[in-house]
């Protein structure tokens, strides 16, 4: 029972061949972590997912649904949600109007002009939920440009678990942090994964995060996949280990 | 009718190399800096009349050699003083520099040379009308195409062979990697800029010529050269180029069946394009921010 | 753009209202009048509507004169040739720049950021050439004559606003306080919210699953709704409908005003309006090249001054 299948992609940009075949299936709660050194197709590989790129060959199947040439707006509503490498947030609002917009385009008001109190009181429980969760509380009134890294990073987090997705892809989610940052996001992801029932399939660099979060693993390397399986498995690999792990090995 | 026929198409390839001359100008500075030159228009002018004014002492071909070099070095100074520092920001202040810009222009040449139009004297050699049938084809009008082929092609070669132009073209594909392989972005954009003011300059110059010069001219020609972007798709200088082509031979034929509309059809083109292919005829995917 | 009903905010908000009410007492002591205070009101509303699209969605519209232009036609014609009812007018203006927002809206939003602009101002002049060949209709390059705003009729009672500025004034204050209510009401539903949105940051719009053409094309076709009405206004003001009011330097101009007030808060463009009309008569009673003036105004606000006067007020109160 697969939630994702990935089937036989690729994606071509001219003579330039940046995913070259690749199939993957997430079962549903599972963890998936894609590694790789760069250039080797991860974020393309997860732009196809999304929707924000179209596989020049192969399907994207979600949920028994075929959504490879589906727009990125309404796989959001099928159920995924993302973050990106760069956090991309709303930077002079604040967090809670971060999480207000993203609970409000859940909820499917977003061309509506008004709301009952009803209605309102709903949202503003969800954000305060969503707060809750991330420990973001005590900064909701901060706007969001103004906070480090970390807390950016969780406030997109949340704005995509506001969506109440089935499937979230995470972009990189510990890029350019320090080592406590890459803690508590860490510490995020595993609780959201272990609360909500989450399944994920994240990209990252960081050996430590990979290592302590997924329940599989896949390597790429130059838009091909070099390996699959448990971190056990891919920790024994020696080809994976001789190219990439090096001595970050946990 | 079909004399007719080419005879209006003819003319409007005529008026369409004119065209082009503008857009490419327009067309280089917009696709490497996302910069919109609203002064575009006022640049030709001030080619112009800087021709008008040094052709008693240098002549018409002296000042066709030196108005547009001058030109440039105008625009090299603006972009480098004014625009400069607004890349970073928000395309809407570059915008409102160039717009401020043309306003500038305009009162300026009107402030230096008079509201008056000039009457611009061409050399007789060009005056004279090479055939009585086909009487728009004066010496001058083909003698500006002749100048529009030869501009394009030392663009082409420009573009094609010299390291500048290799950079220019990398640079409107990937700003970031050229950078990172070492190139002086700012520079860059610098000589790009006057480049395109420099076609902008001969295009005045050109004008001056046919069309007599006055403040206002700039603004008028602004337009078509939008339309031949647009049209011609973005990002891309042949589509400029095949845009202004297109723009000046509609212009031409609508001339034969219903002169009122012969600009309109313009704007009618434009409409038809965006609606069947928004990013125009020769323009690349991917490009709409 | 925060809920919290600050006191100072209150205050702001009484003190604009007290000014704007008795405008037509505090002008002529200042050298002012009446008139110019209506023509501030209605071009501070065409700013306004021109920065719901621009300063709240982030859309860089760059040929809403068009509209302005577009409405203020319809209402002389309504004038001319419909009924001489000034009410209908308004209504017909606000009608033709709004349909034509609407219509032109489909092919625009295909296209973003600066081609997106480009793209605006090309359609915009349209409206302007048509306005100068359709001569017959539109009175060419003399523009359109011939009619004048009607008194307002209420069956009882009679409100002058042709010859008297002061009644006219609270008129079309009645009809800015009418549109700016509206648009306050938008800009704090969630409508409002998905507009910014979209302006801080239209990848992460999109991936919220929020439907970003169409919202553009909504609040794009809205804006052209209420510059139409302002255009229109324009027209009873002057008795005149100008072509050179559809040409994209009065597209620049808006731009302007939204910017030198600050784009990004509400009242900004009508202080930049302000400003702007005020500055621009003047420039234009003492010299011959105020055109020169203004170009360099645009270039210094751009330049120094880009987030406007009440954007530096708001750092100033921030820091």
């Amino acid at each position: 029972m697969t939630l994702l299948t990935v089937d036989n992609v690729s994606r071509h940009f001219g003579s330039l061949i940046a995913v070259d075949d690749i199939s993957m299936t997430v079962a549903p709660g599972e963890l998936r972590a894609v590694i790789g050194p760069n250039g080797a197709g991860k974020t393309t590989f997860f732009n196809m997912i999304s929707g924000f790129l179209i596989p020049t060959s192969g399907r994207i199947i979600f949920d028994g649904e075929d959504i490879t040439r589906l727009l990125p707006a309404r796989r959001v509503w099928r159920g995924i949600a993302r973050t990106f490498q760069i956090t991309e947030v709303f930077p002079e609002l604040t967090i809670r109007e971060n999480l207000r917009i993203a609970v409000e385009s859940a909820s499917g008001f977003r061309l509506r002009l008004w709301q009952t109190s009803e209605e309102d009181r709903k949202v503003r429980q969800r954000v305060d939920e969503l707060l809750e969760m991330s420990g973001l509380g005590q900064k909701a009134h901060r706007l969001v440009g103004e906070l480090a890294h970390g807390d950016q990073r969780a406030n997109e987090i949340m704005m995509a678990l506001a969506l109440r997705p089935r499937l979230l892809l995470l972009d990189e989610p510990t890029a350019g942090m320090g080592d406590q940052e890459t803690y508590d996001i860490t510490q995020l992801i595993r609780k959201l994964h272990r609360d909500q029932k989450l399944t994920i399939v994240l990209i990252e660099h960081d050996m430590r995060v990979v290592f302590h979060l997924a329940d599989r693993i896949m390597v790429l390397a130059e838009g091909k996949m070099l390996a699959e399986g448990t971190p056990k498995e891919i920790a024994a690999n020696e080809a994976v280990q001789a190219a990439y792990l090096g001595k970050a090995a946990a | 009718m079909l004399q007719l026929l080419l005879f209006n198409v003819t003319n409007g390839l005529i008026i369409g190399a004119f065209y082009v001359l503008m857009a490419l100008g327009l067309s280089l500075i917009l696709n490497l800096s996302n910069v919109i030159n609203f002064a575009h228009g006022g640049f030709l002018v001030v080619g112009g009349y800087i021709a008008y004014t040094i052709t008693p002492y240098v002549g018409f071909w002296g000042a066709l050699l030196i108005a547009p070099p001058l030109t440039a070095i105008i625009g090299l100074l603006a972009e480098r003083v004014l625009i400069r520092p607004l890349y970073g920001r928000d395309p809407l202040y570059s915008l409102l520099l160039t717009f401020g810009l043309a306003f500038i222009f305009e009162d300026g040449t009107r402030f230096i040379w008079g509201a008056q139009g000039k009457p611009v004297t061409v050399p007789a050699v060009l005056a004279q009308p090479l055939s009585y049938e086909f009487f728009f084809i004066t010496g001058y009008r083909l003698f500006m195409v002749a100048m529009v082929v030869v501009a394009v092609a030392v663009l082409f070669v420009l573009l094609r062979y010299t390291r500048l132009g290799i950079r220019i073209r990398a640079g409107t594909l990937d700003l970031e990697t050229v950078s990172a392989l070492g190139v002086n972005v700012r520079t860059l954009r610098s000589l790009n800029f006057a480049v395109g003011i420099f076609l902008a300059g001969l295009s005045g110059v050109l004008a001056a010529g046919q069309l007599g010069l006055e403040p206002t001219m700039g603004s008028g020609l602004l337009m078509p050269s939008f339309i031949a972007i647009i049209v011609g798709g973005v990002g891309s200088l042949t589509g400029t180029l095949l845009g202004g082509l297109l723009i000046g031979v509609a212009s031409g034929i609508t001339a034969v069946f219903l002169p009122a509309a012969s600009e309109a059809i313009m704007y009618v083109l434009m409409a038809v394009v965006l609606l069947i292919r928004p990013r125009g005829l020769l323009g690349e995917e991917g490009m709409m921010t | 753009m925060s809920d919290q009903y600050d006191a100072r905010k209150l205050l702001a908000l009484a003190c604009i209202w007290a000014a704007l009410l008795l405008a037509p007492y505090w002008m002529p002591p200042l050298g002012g009048y009446t008139a110019l205070g209506t023509r501030v009101l209605v071009l501070g509303l065409a700013a306004m509507s021109l920065n719901f699209l621009l300063g709240f969605t982030g859309v860089l519209s760059f040929g809403h004169a068009a509209y302005f232009g577009l409405g203020a036609y319809g209402a002389g014609l309504s004038l001319k040739f419909l009924a001489a009812s000034s009410p209908l007018a308004l209504l017909m203006g606000m009608l033709l720049g709004g349909v034509a927002g609407a219509l032109l809206g489909t092919l625009i939003v295909r296209r973003r950021g600066v081609y997106f602009a480009m793209v605006t101002i090309a359609f915009g002049q349209v409206f302007y050439y048509i306005a100068f060949q359709w001569s017959s209709l539109t009175g060419g390059d003399d523009g359109l004559r011939g009619f004048s705003r009607q008194p307002l009729d209420f069956g009882l009672f009679k409100i002058d606003i042709l010859s008297n500025a002061d009644y006219f004034y609270y008129f079309v204050l009645f009809c800015f306080a009418l549109i700016v209510a509206i648009m306050s009401f938008i800009l704090r539903s969630p409508f409002g919210r998905t507009m910014l949105a979209i302006r801080e940051n239209e990848r992460r719009a999109r991936f919220l699953g929020i439907a970003i053409e169409r919202h553009i094309w909504i609040v794009f076709t809205l804006s052209c709704f209420f510059i139409g009405f302002a255009g229109a206004l324009y027209a009873l003001l002057n008795n005149f409908a100008d072509p050179r009011g559809l040409h994209y330097s009065q597209s620049g101009d808006f731009v302007m005003m939204a910017v030198m007030g600050g784009m990004r808060s509400f009242w900004g463009p009508l202080l930049g309006a302000a400003v702007f009309v005020v500055l621009q008569d003047y420039l234009s009673s003492v010299t011959v090249n105020w055109m020169s003036f203004v170009g360099l105004l645009f270039v210094l606000v751009v330049l120094f001054f880009p987030r406007g006067l009440l954007g530096m007020v708001r750092r100033k109160l921030a820091s």
